[in-house]
């Protein structure tokens, strides 16, 4: 395993350096950097483009500056980067640096938004396969790898963030737009739950009665811009991810592990308002990591002596309960800051801009300022790569469903959810590992046009002002963080396929 | 080795399932068997299926084309598709042969109602610009069929280039494997280390904007991902037994390349060109868009877009229009490969159920 | 509706069937099934009747597409979503068609377990042996957490596993074939079900571990009295396991009785065709109105010399595997070479050497008088036009986008011969040969059954007059009945034509049937060589032996006897005779114990 991973690395480095040495050339025979001094008419004209000769070392052969970046580059090996400068002499280890977080940011939370929402997606289209949610979901999934990105995000801009804002700021549903909201989420609900028409009518009507019953509730009591859970609805979200894990792995026939589940939730009404006055206003996210940690040892420990005979699963099970709890108590807190937040930014979702310079509020408004940045261009690069997962799952999915084991497993008396999530999912997740590395890659491309549009200063916009420039520096900077996180998720993408498949385990 | 016997007598439930008339298991349909005059006595209860020669005789081309042409998505799109390619290549003409369009696109004029759209749809009119006009009174409809023209055209070139690049390719890398195929890895590993919109931008920017530089270009990144399949159909085909009895025969590699290795792979070569096509369309208007691809006094969709991304609020049509015909495009040539994948793999066809 | 209604009074009724009083673990009453496709309707099964006591074994014989397995999928009520089931069906006296799918999945597992055919498929490849064993337990209630592993353990041990605790951790692949059936059984047998489905259990297995897992079902009926439904193609299997028979064909059973009663006194005529069409071992030459020419020029050139021949596939990182080694034998003109071996064995390797397909590491290989280790691409060829060469898959032998004619007339045209009116001649003349109408010439592959289109490779192979055929189990993917006709055919070429013929089969019987000479190979090396009498009748060494004695005959008696002094040899060999390890039955039934907490 170690000899394979150690392989793959030195093919990797072997790969970057080609791709380097092509993305090199390519660039500085992309135009003429000097462009746009030669037809300037400034004073001291000779002068500028001396210095920028100067800076980008134009005098040379292009081997001569590709094996001099080369060089700087190369101590990245022993962490001690030197990547030049660019055309206007600044330094690019220090713009990279900034650039590299932003993007990076952006670019993980999508790749882990689109892997968890494709995946779940992918595997429920191929259990309801052909039903109205399947069409659905699939259609959905041809427009979206159909949808020109930069034509959607600027619909995006118009409609998620100055039509939202607009919205916010005195916000009210009318009767229809309430019943449309209802019924979308009861045809979702009905068409995944599935069953009989009589089942599926009865859930139809069940959950848009419910769902405008609670829209209905919000909108009168002005949920809009002062949200809040409160401790009944936390309770109730606890109780049904007690239910939700016990189905998910014994069923809810086990009285040893209802019960240890049942405590756990008691234990986390307790710490509901033992950590209150911490949750107030948590000094940094190390606090919260405690407690997460706390939550997990403590709920864990539950499950294992509750648990009876089969204490693992009683573990696992009482684990989930009181993450599930612990992050709507978390929910809750950040929801009741939104009315404030909101006094600081009455437009809340930016259009424009990776950040307000020195923001300065509670550590909920932190998240919040945080998170309105980043939402519009998550939520673009989201939606590209879900219709991907999605339709990979689901046909792999299908595939899986179709061996022989699964028919074994049934023939054993295993119900529908067991045969799917312990038999088949594991197995219909292993080509979907490959897909990832791809992705990624795709990803960060398509980082460059999101930035553009939302004026994101990330390593796209790093990329893009150097190729205008025909600067190389700005350029390999930006190939190096893109090529490095590529190789990176790819191992993993190898790891996690040894970790699912045990005939390629040594 | 894999030298175990294959099953006979299997009759699993699912083989039981009859297809349609050529698809080799219509003999399982419980028809009883005809007694041939000469055939020994035990031709009365056997299994084998009797050759019905009074049936029409299918090739595996013309079972495709049939269940192409009964799948409503696709006919829909190809119809969507084959309309749009006319209207954009009749309406303003190409090259020095007229269109029937009559107006000009890069000739501006008075704003009539501030640019609005007169195209009406009932009663249908089409009125002095349909599709408006820009701020310098340009008309819209015949800006946006020039745009759809450029993005065509490269759309189509890198599809049929980078095709026959990746199928030589591909084929030769999984027939001879050795260095070839090595070199073909590696290439493709280069391509999950450079985003393929990054080198697409830097090599559009080279293409200084003409379109048959970008789309020879687009054509050399393009052919990886076709390669790659190719080869893998090549590695699973070599093993298959027509191709080792053909090679004990002494047929010479060239032969079992073209003749009993691609014609067997045409599905997945023909599927993934039209999936080719529809990225293209993407890739080619997100490069023009960002300034790298098509660019001014020609014009494309996805620099009409780019130019006109700020009117959103004031004049949306200039907007739509061109969004509109890529998204139409894309999802068309998607809609397309999806119907071409179902007929040349009838395994996941839809069954009734 | 069917054409064999007239007959109806011909249909041996059968002797045994249980009576109404008495004790059935699974009947099935009127049993009809039809699949509801795009096409229109498939009648599947058309009333079949059956019943299984507990302690006996039914055996359910037929060939593709007889509806076998679909019949014994309504029992566990797994079929696909578009079957309409028609009839009733028992099990442990449950209807199974009127149950809740609730209670349907209380009974699968727990009251009828099933062992499917494909060993290498049935276990899931992401789970341990140890995961799959405890799950049906747990979910049945029979044990739980340790108690249930403990018990997966004593399972493992009794189907005869080595070292049962190490197996739990293992996955399927790191098990052999015969192992991971015996996983497939131990884990039908864990809720100790009333009835096994045993669907073509042995299909995919070597002939001596063949004779060992149907031991062990054996002795598993014996011991814990279950009612075994064992379907299956294989007429030695019938006669080795089953108390009494039903002969299916085209969704109808046309024969049933007990098991001498329809082996050895068939009456109706498809059983008496099916009986007849399958070659016995020992009967030799001379059966199914097959006949070789039986002397053998022994001047006559040879067609392949092998002396001390290495063939070894390389490994990454490793040592190459030497898939044969040190092999010796030649092939005369005129005269038929059986290679037989199992899995493994290397018989494949030889034969596609033989082609040239795969380069020889050590020795000689002279092919008609021509040494092929030295030989170039172009000598190659010269040499390929003189062979020709038969394979056993029949879906996969003919390139599916050509016409059969141009498939037959491939060779002609790759070696340059004839013009195209001549090519259509010979072409015309070999699908006569192979007793096909010449209209087929213009048909593609898919739309022939398998037997015709290995019937089309045979013309294939035969398109340039060979002086040499390498026939690589070409008749194994077949049914029995279409076997003959291949065989028949075959045996017919080959008097008329006298090429020599390198004839690679693992079944003994067919190899009996055709063969002049007999290789015998194990793990790459040849055990035993001679002339077939030699070798059939009177082996020398302790693996032969073992192969010969481990091919089931369809003959109840004759099998019988053949299986008591197969254990004979097993024991005087000191090899253990399979069984299952379980000396008492009601203390492995009280373990299934009351001790599931269940709300």
């Amino acid at each position: 395993m170690l000899q394979f991973v150690l392989r793959r690395i030195a093919i990797s480095l072997v790969v970057l350096l080609m791709g380097s040495a092509l993305m090199f050339f390519a660039t500085i025979n992309a135009g003429d950097p000097l462009a746009d001094l030669r037809e300037s008419r400034a004073e001291n004209r000779e002068q500028l483009m001396q210095a920028r000769i100067e800076n980008m070392n134009l005098d040379l052969p292009w081997y001569q500056r590709y094996l001099t970046w080369l060089a700087g580059a190369s101590k990245c090996l022993v962490l001690a980067c030197d990547l030049g400068q660019a055309s206007n002499g600044a330094n690019i280890n220090s713009m990279l640096v900034n650039a590299a977080g932003a993007s990076l940011r952006l670019v993980s939370i999508s790749v882990v938004l689109a892997i968890v929402i494709g995946i779940a997606l992918g595997v429920l289209t191929a259990i309801r396969q052909y039903s109205g949610f399947d069409y659905t979901v699939t259609f959905a999934a041809f427009l979206f790898f159909s949808l020109p990105v930069f034509w959607a995000a600027v619909l995006l801009k118009d409609f998620g963030a100055i039509r939202f804002n607009n919205w916010i700021a005195d916000p009210a549903l009318s009767t229809t737009a309430m019943a449309v909201i209802a019924l979308v989420f009861a045809l979702l609900v009905a068409s995944v739950l599935g069953g009989d028409i009589r089942r599926q009518a009865v859930t139809f009507l069940v959950t848009a009665a419910v769902v405008f019953g609670v829209v209905f509730a919000f909108d009168s009591v002005g949920w809009w811009r002062k949200p809040a859970l409160g401790l009944p609805l936390i309770i109730l979200g606890g109780l049904l991810a007690l239910g939700f894990f016990l189905t998910m792995t014994v069923g809810l026939s086990q009285r040893k592990i209802t019960i240890a589940g049942l405590v756990t939730v008691a234990v986390g009404i307790v710490a509901y308002f033992v950590t209150a006055p911490i949750m107030v206003d948590p000094a940094n996210w190390w606090v919260i990591l405690a407690l997460i940690a706390v939550t997990v040892v403590v709920s864990g420990a539950i499950g294992w002596f509750l648990g009876g005979f089969e204490r693992k699963t009683a573990a696992y099970v009482t684990i989930g309960t009181g993450l599930g709890f612990a992050f709507l108590v978390f929910m809750d807190r950040l929801l009741r800051n939104w009315g404030a937040f909101l006094e600081i930014k009455p437009r809340p979702i930016s259009t424009i801009g990776s950040g307000i310079p020195e923001f300065e509020g509670t550590f909920w408004a932190e998240i919040f300022d945080w998170g309105v940045q980043l939402i519009l261009p998550t939520i673009v690069l989201t939606v590209i790569s879900i219709a991907g997962y999605s339709r990979y799952t689901r046909a792999s999915m299908l595939e899986t469903i179709n061996q022989d084991y699964i028919r074994t497993a049934r023939s054993k008396g295993l119900s529908d959810r067991v045969v799917y999530t312990k038999h088949a999912l594991r197995n219909a997740l292993i080509p979907i590992t490959t897909i990832v590395a791809f992705d990624f890659a795709a990803l960060l491309g398509g980082a460059v046009i999101t930035e553009s549009i939302f004026g994101w200063k990330g390593l796209g916009a790093m990329f893009r002002d150097g190729l205008n420039k025909v600067d190389p520096g700005p350029v390999m900077g930006y190939y190096l963080v893109a090529g490095g996180a590529a190789v990176l998720m790819n191992m993993l993408a190898d790891i996690a396929y040894a970790f699912l498949d045990p005939r390629i385990r040594r | 080795m894999n030298d175990r016997p294959i099953t006979p007598g299997d009759d699993r439930p699912d083989q039981d399932l009859p297809q349609e008339p050529g698809s080799g298991r219509e003999g399982l349909s419980p028809i009883p068997a005809q007694q041939d005059k000469d055939a020994p006595q035990t031709e009365t209860f056997s299994v084998e299926k009797q050759l019905d020669l009074s049936q029409k005789s299918y090739s595996q081309g013309q079972l495709v084309r049939r269940r192409f042409i009964r799948h409503r998505g696709a006919m829909v799109s190809l119809a969507v598709l084959i309309f749009i390619t006319i209207f954009a290549f009749t309406s303003i003409g190409y090259g020095w042969i007229p269109g029937w369009w009559d107006k000009d696109y890069w000739r501006g004029g008075l704003n009539i109602d501030r640019g609005r759209p007169t195209l009406q749809l009932w009663p249908f009119s089409a009125g002095e610009h349909p599709f408006g006009q820009d701020n310098a009174g340009k008309d819209y409809f015949a800006l946006t069929m020039r745009g759809t023209q450029r993005s065509l055209i490269v759309a189509f070139t890198v599809g049929l280039f980078s095709t026959i690049l990746g199928t030589i390719i591909g084929a030769v890398a999984g027939y001879y494997r050795g260095w070839i195929e090595s070199i073909l890895m590696r290439i493709t590993d280069l391509f999950i280390v450079i985003p393929a919109l990054v080198l697409a931008a830097v090599f559009g920017k080279m293409a200084n904007g003409g379109i048959w530089p970008l789309a020879f270009l687009l054509s050399v990144i393009g052919w990886t991902g076709l390669a790659r399949l190719v080869r893998g159909e090549v590695l699973s085909l070599r093993e298959r037994e027509f191709v080792t009895a053909a090679e004990a025969i002494g047929t010479g590699s060239g032969r079992i390349i073209f003749k009993h290795i691609l014609p067997n792979t045409i599905g997945t070569i023909i599927v993934s060109a039209t999936l080719a096509i529809a990225a293209t369309i993407l890739t080619e208007s997100a490069l023009s868009f960002l300034g790298w691809g098509v660019r001014a006094p020609d014009t494309s969709l996805g620099l009409l877009i780019s130019t006109y991304q700020n009117s959103f609020q004031s004049r949306p049509w200039l907007f739509w229009w061109p969004g509109m015909i890529i998204l139409a495009i894309a999802l068309a040539v998607n809609f397309l490969g999806d119907g071409l994948r179902d007929a040349f793999d009838p395994r996941q066809n839809r069954t009734a159920d | 509706m069917t054409t064999f209604q007239n007959d109806q009074d011909q249909i041996f009724t059968g002797s045994g069937t249980p009576l109404d009083g008495e004790e059935v673990v699974l009947s099935f009453d009127d049993v009809d099934v039809r699949f509801k496709t795009e096409f229109g309707s498939v009648h599947a099964v058309k009333g079949v009747d059956l019943r299984v006591r507990p302690g006996e074994v039914v055996a359910l014989v037929g060939e593709s597409g007889s509806g076998k397995s679909v019949t014994s999928m309504t029992a566990m009520r797994l079929l696909p979503r578009n079957a309409r089931i028609g009839g009733v069906v028992n099990v442990a006296g449950k209807d199974v068609g009127r149950l809740s799918e609730r209670t349907m999945r209380r009974l699968r597992g727990n009251d009828v377990a099933m062992v499917f055919q494909e060993p290498m498929t049935a276990l899931n490849p992401v789970l341990t042996i140890g995961t799959q064993m405890v799950e049906s337990m747990e979910l049945h209630g029979v044990a739980r957490g340790q108690a249930a592993v403990d018990r997966a353990v004593e399972l493992l041990g009794m189907v005869g596993i080595p070292e049962p605790e190490r197996q739990m951790a293992k996955y399927p692949h790191e098990l052999s074939g015969g192992q991971r059936q015996r996983v497939v059984i131990a884990m039908a047998i864990s809720c100790d079900p009333k009835v096994i489905i045993a669907d073509e259990p042995t299909t995919a297995l070597d002939v001596t571990v063949q004779a060992d897992i149907l031991d062990l079902l054996r002795s598993l009926k014996d011991k814990l009295n279950t009612g075994i439904l064992l379907i299956t193609h294989n007429m030695g299997v019938v006669a080795d396991m089953a108390d009494r028979v039903a002969v299916m064909f085209k969704g109808e059973i046309v024969e049933r009785g007990t098991v001498e009663e329809v082996l050895l006194r068939p009456q109706h005529d498809y059983t008496k065709m099916l009986l007849g069409s399958v070659p016995r071992m020992g009967a030799g030459r001379g059966q199914m109105g097959i006949s070789v020419r039986e002397e053998v020029d022994e001047t006559a050139p040879l067609a392949i010399e092998l002396k001390n021949l290495v063939i070894e596939y390389q490994r990454l990182g490793k040592a190459p595997f030497r898939a044969v080694d040190d092999v010796s034998f030649t092939v005369r003109k005129g005269e038929i070479v059986g290679l037989v071996g199992e899995s493994g064995s290397g018989k494949s390797t030889i034969g596609r050497c033989a082609l040239g397909l795969i380069p020889a590491a050590g020795g000689e290989f002279r092919l008609l008088g021509e040494d092929i280790t030295r030989m170039n691409r172009k000598q190659l060829k010269g040499l390929r036009k003189r062979i020709g060469v038969v394979f056993q898959d029949p879906a996969a032998s003919l390139n599916p986008r050509l016409p059969i004619g141009d498939c037959i007339a491939e060779p002609m045209v790759v070696h340059g011969i004839g013009d195209r009116k001549s090519r259509q001649d010979k072409v015309y003349e070999l699908l006569d040969a192979v007793q096909l109408p010449r209209e087929v010439y213009n048909r593609y592959p898919h739309e022939v059954s398998g037997g015709q289109r290995q019937r089309i490779c045979v013309a294939r192979a035969l398109t340039l007059d060979p002086e040499l055929l390498v026939a690589d189990e070409p008749t194994s993917a077949l049914d029995v009945s279409v076997q003959a006709r291949v065989l028949k055919i075959f045996s017919e070429l080959q008097e008329q034509f006298g090429f020599a013929c390198l004839f690679i089969s693992h079944d003994l019987a067919v190899i009996d049937l055709l063969a002049h000479k007999v290789v015998v190979l194990q793990n790459g090396k040849v055990v035993e060589a001679g002339p077939r009498e030699q070798i059939m009748e009177n082996p020398q060494e302790e693996y032969t032996q073992r192969l010969i004695a481990a091919a089931p005959v369809p003959d109840p008696i004759e099998q019988g006897r053949r299986r008591r002094e197969r254990h004979e040899l097993l024991r005087a060999q000191g090899e253990e005779v399979v069984e299952l390890h379980l000396d008492d039955p009601s203390a492995f039934r009280e373990s299934i114990s009351g001790e599931a907490d269940t709300l």
